[in-house]
């Protein structure tokens, strides 16, 4: 522990000391300086493994904690590392269910379809048939994914986790940070990771995806061969397609790029605003499109869950970015535990509403990441402490624009997102409980309004 | 007594009349909120909610009328949510229960071997 330890302090030191040049040594204006760091903080996470990978992609959506460079930075953050031998996933897989690949699956392929930081995926096909949680019979020689957690991982992780800590618990004694609390972010790491090791959590978000959007065809997720999974090897169908990331590909196959761009945006507003869960891990390379148009979702590893009052809160503060009402996103980010202190509510209040009139671009719509991003610097930049929930899911709109985007630019999330805050809100409106509780006040108000 | 009757009819039949143009007014601004249009805050949400029930009485009354005309109507069939929440909460049990099956299966080759 203590040999891992100096290795820790000793690739940030040599990336930071790296870093000087470019930085002038310390002498070149603020934004130079602080990418030249914060490239060094993404680079000498990379070279630390998977436990850093994870924890710069957490401070990739933590906007209101860090400085746009290094959140910039951490964003691109390549979760790509070689693969390790097959002989060494088959032990995994000997290990989990005592006997070989080829002994659970028709065939079993040695080379691997991805890896990352945490698992690997290969290739194989259904021995015999298999009717999964939701949906028709997968029949035996369907094509699957076989996804298995690298062996040492978990423990690699959890070990790296707990120097970080202690380490971080160093720095907030030392009282360097103004609001960041770098213990309570790392236990956020830490509780996110363990989910994430698990893939049988995985597996359910799956199996639950599958039937939120039973009436959609066109959005699909992979489902789950329960007898063929573990804490540590998922099983699941085989997507065919190109992933979003090799969109090129698909658009010279005929995929119509616009009405894939808004129907993946209404997947994901269907997630937050009707489901209160939803996948927030979304990039190119999460998402594939087959030639017909059908949009499906992978790897439910990082996935956020909104309680009924949560997601009709955030359908509020949603349609106050739609509607342009920074009363509205104020009065329900506070019930979201966005505590605005009473001195500093009217600067907030003139910079949200500054916000929503410039949340334009020069073709005329709107552009979320500009709100959302900037709302949460606004709150950072006057104290104001963000719950991490909020944060993530506001992390996620901004994503899912920027990949509708990337399928379609000129597509505009906030309109897409309208007729969703104004039917659920609309819908909330007849609440006999809400009805109840407003209609005394509305009555008084029209009373009001009559002997004027 | 008479002229009282006429003159709450009247009043009555006035507050329709506003209130219906009112509306009518509410639902064309809700139409036309594009993006440059939106800027109204509360009214604006307002006006969007008007446009979308405006769609939902066009769509009844195209219903309406093609039923007058004895065509048939497709009346969407809504499963029962709390039935197929079951069905799928049924299903998730199985497959928890695949899994520990498979689980067994892996302890009795291990203790075999």
């Amino acid at each position: 522990m203590a040999s891992r330890r100096l290795t820790i302090i000793s690739v940030i030191a040599r990336r930071l000391i790296a870093a000087l040049p470019a930085a002038g040594f310390g002498l070149a204006s603020g934004h130079v300086r602080r990418t030249a760091f914060a490239r060094a903080w993404r680079q000498a996470f990379e070279d630390l493994g998977p436990a850093f990978i994870k924890l710069g992609q957490l401070i990739s959506v933590r906007p209101d904690e860090f400085s746009d460079e290094l959140v910039t930075e951490m964003r691109s953050m390549q979760d790509a590392v070689p693969a390790v031998p097959a002989s060494v996933i088959r032990n995994v897989i000997r290990s989990e269910f005592a006997c070989d690949p080829e002994d659970l699956w028709a065939t079993f392929d040695d080379v691997p379809l991805a890896s990352a930081s945490i698992a690997q995926v290969h290739r194989a096909t259904l021995a015999q048939a298999y009717k999964p949680v939701w949906g028709e019979e997968l029949p035996a020689g369907t094509a699957l994914a076989i996804k298995v957690v690298r062996p040492g991982a978990a423990e690699a992780i959890r070990a790296d986790v707990a120097i970080a800590r202690s380490l971080a618990e160093r720095v907030a004694r030392m009282r360097v940070a103004r609001r960041f609390d770098p213990v309570a972010l790392l236990d956020e790491f830490a509780a996110t990771v363990d989910r994430e090791l698990d893939l049988r959590v995985e597996g359910r978000f799956a199996d639950r995806f599958t039937f939120d959007f039973r009436d959609d065809p066109k959005v699909v997720a992979p489902r789950i061969v329960w007898p063929r999974t573990t804490a540590r090897v998922l099983t699941m169908e085989f997507m065919t397609g190109w992933r979003l990331s090799e969109i090129d590909v698909a658009k010279a196959n005929g995929v119509d790029c616009y009405a894939l761009a808004v129907h993946g945006a209404t997947a994901f507003m269907r997630q937050v605003f009707e489901y209160g869960r939803y996948h927030a891990d979304l990039h190119p390379a999460n998402l594939f499109v087959t030639p017909d148009n059908t949009i499906a979702y992978l790897d439910f590893g990082i996935v956020g869950y909104l309680t009924p009052e949560e997601r009709m809160n955030i359908t509020q503060v949603m349609a106050a970015l739609v509607y342009r009402d920074p009363d509205r996103a104020l009065t329900y980010s506070a019930k979201l535990g966005v505590n605005v202190p009473p001195d500093r509510v009217e600067p907030v209040r003139a910079g949200l509403g500054e916000l929503l009139d410039g949340t334009f671009r020069p073709d005329g719509t709107r552009d979320f990441a500009h709100f959302g991003l900037g709302f949460l610097k606004l709150l950072g930049q006057h104290g104001v402490q963000i719950p991490s929930g909020y944060g993530l899911l506001i992390k996620s709109l901004a994503t899912v624009e920027g990949v509708a985007r990337a399928l379609y630019p000129e597509i505009d999330i906030v309109e897409t997102a309208k007729p969703f805050t104004t039917r659920i809100l609309g819908k909330a409106m007849g609440d006999p409980a809400r009805l109840n509780e407003r209609m005394p006040a509305a009555i008084r108000a029209a009373l009001r309004e009559i002997v004027a | 007594m008479t002229d009282n009757v006429m003159s709450f009819f009247a009043a009555w039949m006035l507050t329709h009349e506003v209130a219906d143009e009112g509306l009518k007014a509410a639902v064309l601004r809700g139409e036309d909120g594009g993006p440059e249009g939106m800027g109204g805050g509360p009214d604006a949400f307002v006006n969007g909610l008007a446009a979308m029930v405006a769609e939902e009485k066009e769509k009844l009354k195209r219903d309406l009328e093609a039923r007058a005309r004895g065509e048939e109507v497709a009346i969407e069939q809504q499963t029962d949510p709390a039935f197929e929440e079951l069905r799928f909460e049924v299903g998730e049990l199985r497959g928890r229960l695949d899994n520990i099956e498979g689980l067994l299966e892996t302890l009795v080759r291990k203790s075999g071997s």
